[in-house]
């Protein structure tokens, strides 16, 4: 099955430097096991920092080079295109759930899905060939250590989720041995969608997860009978909705 | 200037009580709402509210947990100060909150995962009760959820539009759509988690306008997030489309609303043909670890029949968690540790038997917002922290416990 993994252009949140971004290394792994030679796409001012995922298990790598900061979008959705009509199609597009570097938006892989017509699947963990030819099992994260387990129909597009499992150990030699293949832009000329108000990130703490609702003076009992406690543990646990027993 | 002006000589005889037997002045009695319009706080009554209930007269007691007084506490005021008139905190409120005619509406998504709100699904409420308040006031707060459940109108929603749960994201995206179209709100905002961030952009992209993801923090005059892997942020006016991070708003706390239902949307949303077979996979949480799991079963030196302890936390569908003089002790594995030097939990509940409650026990367990206690010592800090306090022997509870869970499945 061929996939391609879509590298975004991230970068170290202190130093600036362009990095591999710990996502769509978890996004190559997953495609490792699907294809022994998964490629990579990147649209970025070049390969310094996505050049890591050659080390981490992709065999090949296009580079569409463009301007820093400019919109991937035009030039992603005409190279998948072109490799989607060509005699081997990709038959499965990765990417990460966010980017770590640019807007960090999410929406690239969306609009990709839309440009393409390709139909788009979120938060994918683990990944597996169906039954039938042609399609794809996914199984997403979800809230509670539960999964959701689709079958799709290829090809697709799916991003992946921080609990899929860890990337595949980096190898130096993996990575001077993979091909970067370069290609020009169109010019595109789509103007650089800058925002006027960047200023630099200031960290807001979190609200703090104080007692729950139910709690309160009277909630203290001292010396219940062991199965009047085991009854109150119960009702406490169903009604702040954190189990409910006896229903399968 | 046309402030009034203050007369000190008749506010002092206006606060003179007669009481036994000598003329004092009454500090505790206030006339007016300070000029701000602002409620002032009074140090005596949070004072008042934080005696434990036990509280008699030679000895006080105080309760620590630092929880937020609420109405009903409030009430104590009275018996522990008898002198105080012990006015409700915002009296004369009415009991429920009506808006009839909306000047805008403010769509909040929520979940609604096993037909109840989660924390999460109620901050997506209060920050959409934030926007509708915004300015001049007077929007109206929509729940868009696939379900009705309790609490909508406590969590600050006016209406509810029903959306059925749709077997696919597309389908749901659609019907969602269809909503935004016909009611036109000036916001929708959804959960940045699953799939509320799934259904976000897709909507973001069927609309054809921008999203605003993963907000930081959000406030009537401005939305922040950031960018560039947190390098940097950009804050705009509250835009249309926005994702809530999770724990960066508050939940709605005042007067409920009224949750009224509107009119629905279209009753059958399209399928996703790509999509062949959808089928849910229940989460086992004896393999998750303990920094996924929502619910811990802990066990510390007061416990000391562990069969039954592991057997319990798997009847209790917990992840099985200890203190660490029981990991020390071999008793359980090291990655089951939790506090400073374990695991710091994520989980919305933590059931701690025979645990004490030392403070780098405590850090593991800061992020838990519903606590349960057992324990045969009063005084432990463990039954001062926790939301349910049960003062009792662990080796007897466990037992009635397992018992009581074993009736239930049959
Ligand atoms: C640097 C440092 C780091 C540490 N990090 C951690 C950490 O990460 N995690 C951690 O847990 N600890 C940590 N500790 C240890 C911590 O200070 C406490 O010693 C430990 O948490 C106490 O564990 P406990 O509550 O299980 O035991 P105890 O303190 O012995 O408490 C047992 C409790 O059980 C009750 N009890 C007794 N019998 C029964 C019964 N039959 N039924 C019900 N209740 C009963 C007792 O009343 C008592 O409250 C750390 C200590 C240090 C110095
Ligand atoms: N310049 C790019 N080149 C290739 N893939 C990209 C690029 N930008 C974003 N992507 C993909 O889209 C995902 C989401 O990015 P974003 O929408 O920028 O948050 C990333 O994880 C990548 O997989």
């Amino acid at each position: 099955m061929k996939t391609v993994v879509l590298l975004s252009d991230a970068r170290n949140p202190v130093s600036g430097r362009a990095q591999l971004s710990r996502l769509e290394a978890q996004a190559i792994g997953l495609a490792a096991e699907l294809d022994e030679s998964p490629q990579g796409l990147h649209v970025g001012p070049g390969e310094e920092g996505v050049s890591a995922g050659l080390g981490h298990g992709l065999c090949g790598l296009d580079v569409i080079e463009a301007p820093e900061g400019e919109d991937p979008l035009p030039a992603l959705a005409a190279f998948l295109a072109t490799s989607l009509k060509s005699d081997e199609p990709p038959a499965l597009v990765l990417c990460g759930r966010r980017g770590e570097g640019g807007l960090d938006t999410g929406l690239v892989p969306y609009l990709l899905a839309e440009a393409l017509g390709l139909p788009i699947l979120a938060d994918a963990v683990a990944l597996r060939p169906g039954e039938a030819s042609d399609t794809l099992v996914v199984d997403q994260a979800m809230a509670k250590g539960a999964r959701r387990r689709v079958t799709i129909r290829l090809p697709a597009i799916v991003t992946v989720h921080p609990l899929a499992p860890p990337p595949l150990p980096f190898a130096f030699g993996r990575m001077r041995r993979g091909e970067i293949r370069r290609h020009a832009a169109d010019v595109s000329e789509v103007p650089v969608d800058v925002d006027a108000g960047e200023r630099p990130h200031r960290a807001r703490p979190k609200l703090m997860r104080t007692a729950g609702t139910a709690s309160g003076g009277a909630n203290l009992h001292v010396g219940p009978d062991p199965e009047e406690a085991a009854r109150l543990i119960l009702a406490y646990l169903e009604d702040n909705g954190i189990r409910r027993y006896g229903q399968g | 200037m046309s402030r009034p002006r203050r007369d000190p000589r008749a506010e002092r005889d206006n606060r003179t009580v007669e009481s036994r037997g000598r003329t004092r002045l009454d500090f505790g009695r206030r006339e007016t709402l300070p000029v701000s319009g602002r409620m002032r706080r009074d140090p005596w009554r949070e004072w008042a509210a934080s005696l434990a209930g036990e509280t008699d007269g030679e000895r006080k007691r105080y309760d620590r947990s630092q929880r937020q007084m609420n109405r009903a506490e409030a009430v104590r005021f009275a018996r522990a100060r008898e002198t105080l008139d012990a006015t409700d905190i915002s009296p004369g409120q009415p009991a429920l909150r009506v808006i009839d005619e909306p000047a805008f509406l403010v769509f909040a998504v929520v979940e609604t995962a096993g037909g109840r709100l989660s924390r999460f699904d109620r901050q997506v409420l209060g920050a959409a009760r934030l926007l509708a308040d915004a300015g001049d006031g007077g929007g109206a707060v929509v729940a868009v959820a696939p379900e009705s459940v309790e609490g909508l109108g406590e969590a600050g929603a006016d209406r509810l539009l029903h959306l059925p749960r749709a077997a696919t994201q597309r389908g749901r995206t659609a019907a969602l759509k269809a909503a935004v179209d016909r009611l036109a709100p000036r916001h929708v905002l959804l959960a940045e988690e699953g799939d509320g961030a799934d259904c976000a952009r897709r909507l973001s992209v069927a609309l054809g306008e921008p999203l605003f993801a993963n907000v930081e923090h959000l406030t009537a005059r401005q939305a922040v997030r950031a960018i560039r892997n947190r390098g940097a942020e950009i804050g705009l006016a509250p835009p249309r489309l926005m994702t809530l991070g999770e724990d960066r708003a508050k939940p709605y706390e005042a007067v409920p609303c009224e949750a009224r239902e509107i009119e629905g949307g279209p009753a059958t949303a399209p399928a996703d043909p790509a999509i062949l077979s959808v089928e849910i996979v229940p989460g086992d949480p004896a393999k998750l670890s303990l920094s996924e799991t929502d619910f811990v079963v802990s066990a510390g030196n007061g416990v000391s029949d562990f069969a039954a302890f592991r057997d319990l936390a798997a009847a209790m569908k917990g992840t099985p968690g200890a203190s660490r003089v029981v990991c020390d002790a071999g008793l359980m594995p090291r990655t089951a540790q939790v506090g400073a030097s374990g695991t710091v939990l994520a989980a919305d509940c933590y059931l701690a038997l025979g645990i004490s409650g030392a403070p780098q026990h405590l850090q593991g367990i800061a992020g838990c917002e519903h606590v349960i206690a057992v324990n045969t010592d009063l005084h432990a800090a463990m039954i001062e922290r926790a939301g349910l306090a049960i003062v009792q022997d662990a080796q007897l509870v466990m037992p009635a416990l397992l018992k009581l869970l074993q009736e239930r499945e049959t």
